[in-house]
């Protein structure tokens, strides 16, 4: 087509001070990289897509039958026992919700800071992040017990005329949650509506036609709407990066404003702030080195991409490693006993199996990255990137079960045991979330393709803007 | 264009031109073309591109959108509303006090404030943008160009309206041409019939119908009286398994869900043993504890012997001797009486007896005991005087404090009696504290005195106060 290439072709992949590596490889015009996008949505099935749908629509489908197990039969099919009853329930949630930063970070942070080669990976960051949160939010919900009641939890005028209490930190954690939730969603199909009109254009069935129609809006590509279009994208940007930073503010001011020896610590904001990061880029990484592969994206989503991720996980890895060893630090210089024996405990007590867990998974193994090799190598990025996420889930299990299971009263002091449910449950909400991903793999643009397109370097040699 | 043309021509309404459509390949191409249209002093047009191309703005000289205002002032209403919302909800409307907190204070305020008005501006973005653009628009008639189809994918277009006052079919196509396009097109209204197909019009009406049934339903069910139980759609906890006072089960053998209390069981600030004349107006206790308050106990025991023997196994035993369980119950409140006659009761009050004392056991008298025992304890009181109206069979009617048995009774066991309930008389040490029942065994001494005094050992003073009072 139009595409005049005067310069060699540039495949470097690997960042090399002075010279930049190109965004997208090979030769790409604007129209390979539609067909590349869309050749995903449009061409026939494999059946492994069916295999592995079917593989997590079931562990889907166990979730949803264990929710029901549980509200029919009550909370007591969990292992929540005095005095842990933050169990597994809570820990999963902190857990999803901690992925689901990376996504929106990417997006509105990275935007903010021009940083052109996030245009290969925001989509997908984007959408794993709602989904993430959509996972993070079943618990909480689930959690309440009876969950009709569920309404109690927002500002809704109701028979008992009560409000609620709007200085509990859980309070503002609902709050938090459904903002980030409600504005990702908004970012993620505003940035989508390009895309979809593309697909839109393309369609040849019916049905796609018109759902791709409906759902973009008539877009029509006019410069007039590109130009409000990219001011929302912008001002939508600068208003998700702070809510970014807040969401897992308040959720660790859920465990900071009490009063548990382990929890009340001034370092939680930002400890988990890093924490979350760090845990959505290493998802991020697990979820699109087979992607990319398995749709042959890598023109898009090059090593180059990788590299760049991995290193925001040494940087984020470190801090939260320091955070641990600040922890300790404080604990001691306080002078408190009670917060001392907190982190004595942590360490060396009953649990001391899973603070070494997440120790080895979250402080040693992410420092694998200053090696060229590993940084460059997607198998064993995939790797590394496997065990952070083991060590994330153990660092929200040894915050929420170590503190509570040592309470001020020794008497009641217990050790949390899981039940199968616990256990079954955090698989389905594996289930529920790939399940999410492969329909978006599927049927949505996988790609920002507008974005891709508005970073590559225009026909006619005019150098990329 | 030929084919919009021909197309056309065979529906019956007239299209109208609306348009002229150029193509172009390159982005480079469009800038160029746009700023010579904008010069022309054409306004109402437009480009469309695949990607916001940078650059064209400019060319196209296309003002900066008020849209940040929009997100600020949505921002800005979203802090108000938190603020607002939160004052009004935890210190007016349903003050919370919590751990002695001000009701309102601003920095617990914050994370709320702060949501609230990103979620708003994030509306104000979104919907704004939207607003702005006037989308969604499904329906555009540049989408009956084919080529047009390629502006989400690599192509670029200029599109010139109609309506524009510079506009003419003629001059304008020209002018289009000599920039350079790939093509220039003409568009033309759509003139295909609006309405909506007769089967989708049908299924979208059977859909309202079908989703007006519930709420119908609802209100007919709110308006209606039934005779029949509500519908517990969610059980919350109305179905328990729990047992409840006054009910049966078959789970102890006494047959009764209320639980007696524990022998020996001590609750929690009841410990009674440091004082017993105090607490059971006895001078020590008896081996046995049980006697005290025995009365009653043996009857429950009668009564447990009766649901004894209306179990199956027994049941032929209970059929030899049909009114076992009277006789039960009469022997062992004789033998009752007799332990309870043995008993070391104390004889002296066991405090000071003082004028408040009497005035406040006067006062209690009437509350708890008159209604029984009459004003002057003959026994003739209002609850009694009814009972005997209606000629319950099974009423005792309450003893009367003038016997010579009731006389003769050391204050212990009248306190005692107030305690544990006596024969027909329940107890009454749930409702009366141990203090006032002490100031009651003194009131009804003196309601036994007044009767056997002879006036004539009466100061002066007290007679002519007797003669005052009626
Ligand atoms: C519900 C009615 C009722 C109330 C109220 C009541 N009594 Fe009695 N009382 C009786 C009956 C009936 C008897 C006779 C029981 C029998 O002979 O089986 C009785 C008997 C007595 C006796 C005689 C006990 C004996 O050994 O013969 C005394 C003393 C007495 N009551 C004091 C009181 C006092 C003091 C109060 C107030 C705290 C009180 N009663 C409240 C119904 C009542």
């Amino acid at each position: 087509m139009a595409s005049v290439t005067t310069k060699p072709i540039d495949t470097t992949t690997i960042e090399v001070p002075g010279q930049r590596a190109p965004l997208v490889l090979g030769s790409p015009d604007y129209g390979t990289v539609t067909e590349s996008v869309c050749r995903l949505a449009e061409s026939k099935t494999p059946m492994s897509f069916y295999v592995a749908l079917g593989i997590s629509a079931s562990l889907m489908g166990m979730l949803f039958g264990l929710i029901g197990y549980l509200i029919i039969t009550g909370v007591g099919v969990w292992g929540n026992r005095s005095p842990v009853f933050w169990g597994w329930p809570i820990v999963n949630f902190v857990f999803w919700v901690g992925i689901g930063h990376a996504g929106t970070l990417i997006s509105a942070i990275l935007f903010l800071f021009r940083q052109n080669w996030r245009t290969g990976i925001n989509r997908a960051a984007e959408a794993m992040t709602i989904f993430a949160v959509i996972c993070a939010g079943v618990f909480p919900g689930i959690h309440i017990g009876r969950v009709w009641l569920a309404y109690w939890l927002f500002p809704i005028p109701n028979q008992m005329e009560m409000w609620p209490n709007f200085r509990s930190p859980l309070l503002w954690d609902v709050f938090a949650v459904s903002t980030y939730a409600t504005v990702s969603l908004l970012f993620w199909y505003m940035g989508m509506i390009p895309d979809l009109a593309t697909l839109r254009d393309r369609a040849t069935g019916k049905i796609q036609q018109f759902a791709y129609g409906l759902f973009s809006l008539g877009w029509n590509g006019s410069s007039r709407h590109w130009h409000r279009y990219e001011r929302a994208y912008l001002l939508l940007a600068a208003l998700a990066a702070p809510l970014v930073l807040s969401v897992h503010t308040i959720v660790s001011f859920d465990f900071a404003v009490s009063q548990l020896p382990g929890w009340h610590t001034t370092i939680f904001p930002p400890y988990f702030v890093a924490g979350a990061v760090f845990s959505g880029f290493a998802m991020v990484l697990t979820l699109m080195i087979p992607a990319r592969s398995i749709c042959g994206i890598e023109d898009l989503l090059t090593d180059r991409h990788l590299e760049n991720m991995t290193k925001v996980i040494i940087a984020t890895g470190s801090m939260v490693g320091y955070a641990y060893a600040m922890e300790f630090f404080v604990a001691w210089y306080s002078g408190n006993r009670y917060e001392t024996f907190a982190f004595i405990n942590r360490a060396f007590g009953p649990y001391a199996w899973a603070y070494w867990i997440m120790v080895s998974c979250n402080v040693i193994s992410p420092q694998l990255f200053w090696i060229k090799k590993i940084r460059t190598t997607p198998w064993m990025i995939f790797v590394v990137c496997i065990f952070v996420n083991i060590g994330m889930w153990f660092e929200r299990f040894v915050i929420t079960v170590t503190s509570l299971s040592r309470d001020f009263l020794p008497s009641s002091w217990g050790y949390f045991k899981p039940t199968i449910v616990d256990v079954l449950m955090l698989i389905g909400s594996f289930g529920l979330f790939l399940t999410l991903f492969l329909l978006f793999c599927k049927f949505l643009p996988m790609v920002a393709m507008a974005e891709v397109k508005s970073v590559m370097p225009r026909p006619g040699g005019q150098g990329d803007h | 264009m030929a084919t919009t043309i021909e197309q056309s021509e065979k529906t019956k309404a007239e299209p109208e031109l609306i348009g002229l459509l150029a193509e172009f390949d390159d982005p480079q191409a469009l800038i160029d073309a746009s700023m010579k249209v904008r010069d022309a002093g054409y306004r109402n047009w437009d480009t469309h591109t695949p990607f916001p191309l940078h650059g064209i703005d400019e060319a196209m000289g296309i003002k900066f959108t008020i849209l940040p205002w929009i997100v600020a002032a949505c921002g800005l209403t979203g802090g108000t509303i938190a603020v607002g919302m939160q004052y009004w909800m935890n210190a007016v409307d349903y003050p919370f006090m919590i751990s002695g907190k001000p009701l309102f204070s601003l920095p617990a305020c914050i994370p709320i404030i702060f949501e609230l008005s990103v979620l708003l501006a994030a509306f104000g973005a979104f919907f704004g943008m939207l607003g702005l653009n006037q989308l969604p628009k499904l329906y555009n008639p540049l989408f009956k160009s084919d080529a047009f189809r390629r502006v989400t994918n690599d192509r670029f277009f200029i599109s010139m309206d109609a309506s524009d006052a510079k506009f003419s079919e003629i001059d304008s196509g020209e002018f289009l041409n000599s920039l350079n396009p790939i093509s220039v097109e003409e568009c033309w209204s759509d003139v295909s019939s609006p309405k909506l197909p007769r089967n989708l019009v049908l299924g979208l009406s059977l859909v309202g119908v079908i989703m007006l049934l519930p709420p119908a339903l609802v209100a007919y069910k709110r308006s209606t009286t039934t005779n029949t139980p509500r519908i517990h759609i969610i059980p919350d906890m109305d179905f328990q398994p729990s047992l409840k006072a006054q009910n049966t089960t078959n789970l102890f053998p006494d047959g009764r869900e209320i639980r007696p209390s524990i022998k020996g069981a001590i609750p929690r600030g009841q410990f009674k043993d440091d004082n017993i004349p105090f607490y059971y107006g006895l001078k020590e206790l008896p081996e046995d504890r049980d006697v005290v308050g025995i009365a009653l106990q043996d009857e429950k025991k009668a009564d447990a012997k009766k649901a004894d023997a209306k179990k199956p196994v027994e049941a032929k035993a209970a059929d030899a001797k049909p009114a076992a369980g009277k006789p039960a119950v009469v022997d062992a409140a004789a033998e009752a009486a007799k332990k309870l006659d043995k008993l070391p009761w104390v004889t002296e009050f066991p405090m000071p007896v003082t004028e408040k004392m009497m005035a406040r056991g006067k006062e209690r008298f009437r509350i708890y005991c008159s209604v029984c025992h009459g004003l002057s304890g003959d026994g003739d009181g209002l609850v009694s005087l009814r009972a005997m109206e209606l000629l319950q069979g099974t009423w005792v009617k309450p003893a009367s404090y003038h016997t010579d048995n009731v006389r003769k009774q050391p204050v212990g066991r009248l306190f005692n009696t107030i305690s544990n309930g006596v024969r027909k008389m329940p107890g009454y040490s749930a409702q009366i504290p141990p203090e006032d029942r002490w100031a009651i065994v003194l009131y009804l001494r003196a309601l036994q005195k007044s009767r056997y005094t002879d006036a004539n050992t009466l100061k002066d003073d007290e007679k002519s106060k007797l003669r005052d009072t009626k």
